[in-house]
């Protein structure tokens, strides 16, 4: 967890666009605890006037943010948007309601490797709806590399002393064992989880900074800091080239992580109807060409991307490429083990 | 009146109504040390012997949070180099602070000047914490205003990457923070020695050096000793200069506790670490508070 991250969202909490709807039509006040970009107005604002329903927003850092926010009480959030890997906590603890899936008109469209990830179901019951996914690829500068970086190995290169950034969370764990060739990562044992933690020891004469949000590692590389790093496909090198600063993503021999984000529905909220007239919304053109062009991330309706995207889009999205997204292992519940995997974690932080 | 005579009814109402009027004052910060200090506090205490378990904890009675962190080596590290960075942070605050109060009170002859030099120190603490951490980035960034200046200069031809995401970076942005923290106290424990101390002593014979070692530093140890302790407990529990300036060991304990209630969902683990600390933190100030008392009862 990083505290500049749990701060932002802290203070990030923005009400969105009030009072765009005729008071007739008010259904109800969604909240919704979620990522930067995806209650952005551009799509937000026609669904209130449409529906009537009126949208807030507060803001999270970090995929660690959900269950202690649910955890610290209720009544607060109807809707919230977790990664696959963080939902079973919520589910388990009874924070989230089940989907109802024959009020979604466009559920069937959806990628069915999402539709039937772990992630999401649960004793046969559906708990969340699909919305963006992306990879966690790796980026570098290449005016840094004679021979551009193809595998992990590069993190341990001696010549990138002090110019390798990795991101502060347990994807670090995930990236080290791959390096040993443990690519079962979400279910490594105890011994794999310690050789992992000993790899990243080893490269730690090479890491500049743990980066703990995207602002941060955008920072880094802007500013010289650093030539390589792992990164949120699609969005840091984004904002880099907002700035003119050329990198390039690329996704390393060993594989890399993909995430997928999908809405869930808070226990005993009392916007129900506006909470499933959002999650409809959500899988449709609006939503998804809306997540899309905020955040630049792929998305989990391909039928609703071809209609709204141009064909470029289509394609950097990876949209038009089934193979993509079923070669990214894809962010797993560790249920039980998360203890083993942040607690190796904080170990290679505390050495 | 006599004790032995009862009171009349009407006296007796009209104390319990003072008394309760007494309390009523009273009760809003009252409340407020309950709800806000006693009822937290308690319910750390009470998770610390719970028991983590997926998704979150089970209620239990058992001390296993409490071992895993004496006999965990990764929390033993990062408190011994908390204790490190905090030490160093009072160390060099001290080193500043005191020749800078020194000279505010015995040279600066102007008092405007001296409240001016004074506000100097002080008024950065109008300036949000987070802001002033952040600046010493670029300061010290390898394309900083530090490393572009020395190049600027001649001085070195590659930009020195020693200078941040490090410990020494943390020590310098810590002890730039909380170094207000250090001068205050001192600087009113210096200007309340008289004058006419230093003149005695001039009068007895002493030099310069021997009144400053026997006469003002033995006078000013209360001042010191505050200043010490407030810098000490600020950076120790600090995780900020960390995250914004610290390198990949620099991990402190703040940090950790905050993970414990974040990533790793470990909010028994959590708890027992905070109050571990908060218990290191207690006995640390009474021990000063305890010292600074020492000196001020020896010199009454």
């Amino acid at each position: 967890m990083t505290i500049k991250t749990r701060l932002a969202g802290g203070v990030a909490s923005a009400a969105l666009a009030l009072g765009a709807a005729a008071p007739a039509m008010a259904e109800g006040e969604l909240n919704l605890l979620t990522w930067e970009g995806y209650a952005d107005p551009s799509f937000i604002a026609p669904f209130e006037e449409a529906t009537g329903c009126t949208v807030s927003a507060t803001y999270v850092g970090s995929n660690d943010d959900f269950a202690p926010r649910l955890a610290a009480g209720g009544g607060v959030f109807d809707l919230v948007s977790p990664s696959s890997d963080s939902t079973a906590p919520l589910i388990t603890a009874g924070f989230v309601d089940p989907i109802d899936t024959s009020r979604l008109d466009r559920w069937d469209e959806l990628y069915e490797r999402f539709r039937t990830s772990e992630g999401i179901n649960s004793d046969g019951q559906v708990y969340g709806v699909p919305y963006a996914w992306g990879a966690i690829a790796f980026m570098y500068k290449p005016d840094a590399f004679e021979t551009p970086p193809r595998s992990l190995d590069a993190l341990m290169d001696p010549a990138l002393e002090g110019k390798v950034a990795l991101w502060d969370d347990k994807s670090a764990i995930y990236v080290a064992a791959r390096m040993n060739g443990d690519m079962d990562i979400y279910n490594l044992s105890d011994e794999q989880i310690a050789a992992a933690q000993e790899t990243l020891g080893e490269m730690r004469s090479n890491v500049r900074k743990y980066w703990s949000s995207a602002g941060e590692l955008v920072d880094l590389f802007a500013s010289g800091e650093v030539v390589l790093s792992n990164t949120w496909a699609g969005y840091q090198s984004a904002l880099l080239a907002e700035q003119g600063i050329e990198v390039v993503e690329f996704i390393p021999e060993e594989n890399a992580e993909g995430w997928m984000d999908s809405w869930m529905v808070v226990s005993g909220t009392p916007n129900e109807d506006c909470a499933y007239q959002f999650l409809n919304m959500a899988i449709s053109e609006a939503g998804q060409c809306g997540v899309a062009s905020v955040n630049g991330y792929s998305v989990a309706n391909p039928v609703a991307a071809r209609e709204c995207m141009t064909p470029e889009q289509f394609e950097a999205l990876h949209q038009d490429d089934p193979a993509y997204l079923d070669s990214l292992l894809l962010w797993e519940n560790l249920g039980p083990r998360l203890g083993a995997y942040t607690n190796a974690w904080n170990a290679v932080k505390s050495q | 009146m006599s004790l032995a005579e009862p009171l009349p009814e009407a006296r007796l109402r009209a104390r319990r109504w003072t008394a309760m009027r007494r309390y009523l004052v009273l009760s809003p910060p009252l409340l407020w040390t309950v709800v806000f200090m006693f009822v937290p506090y308690l319910t750390l205490v009470v998770y610390s012997v719970w028991r983590a378990e997926f998704p979150l904890a089970v209620p239990d009675f058992q001390f296993g949070n409490y071992v895993t962190i004496f006999t965990d080596p990764q929390y033993r590290n990062v408190f011994l180099r908390t204790l490190k960075i905090a030490s160093l942070v009072s160390l060099c605050a001290l080193l500043l602070a005191f020749p800078y109060a020194y000279f505010l009170v015995f040279r600066v002859r102007s008092p405007g000047w001296r409240l001016a030099l004074y506000m100097a120190v002080v008024a950065p603490l109008w300036v949000s914490y987070l802001l002033r951490a952040y600046t010493w980035k670029t300061i010290l960034g390898t394309n900083g205003i530090l490393n572009s200046f020395l190049i600027s200069a001649g001085l070195i031809d590659e930009p020195l990457t020693v200078l941040l995401y490090n410990q020494a970076a943390m020590v310098l942005t810590l002890t730039y923070v909380f170094i207000p923290f250090m001068v205050m106290p001192i600087y009113a424990a210096l200007e309340k020695i008289p004058p006419s101390l230093h003149e005695a002593s001039a009068d007895l014979g002493e030099g310069h050096l021997s009144t400053f070692f026997k006469v003002t530093l033995p006078l000013a140890m209360p001042g010191v000793i505050a200043g010490f302790t407030m810098t000490f407990c600020l950076s120790f529990g600090d995780f900020i200069a960390p995250m914004l300036v610290g390198g990949p060991d620099g991990q402190m304990i703040a940090g950790v506790i905050a993970t414990q209630f974040g990533a790793a969902l470990n909010w028994p683990l959590g708890s027992a670490l905070a109050l571990t600390m908060l218990v290191f933190i207690l006995v640390l100030i009474s021990a000063s508070d305890r010292l600074e008392r020492v000196g001020q009862g020896r010199l009454a």
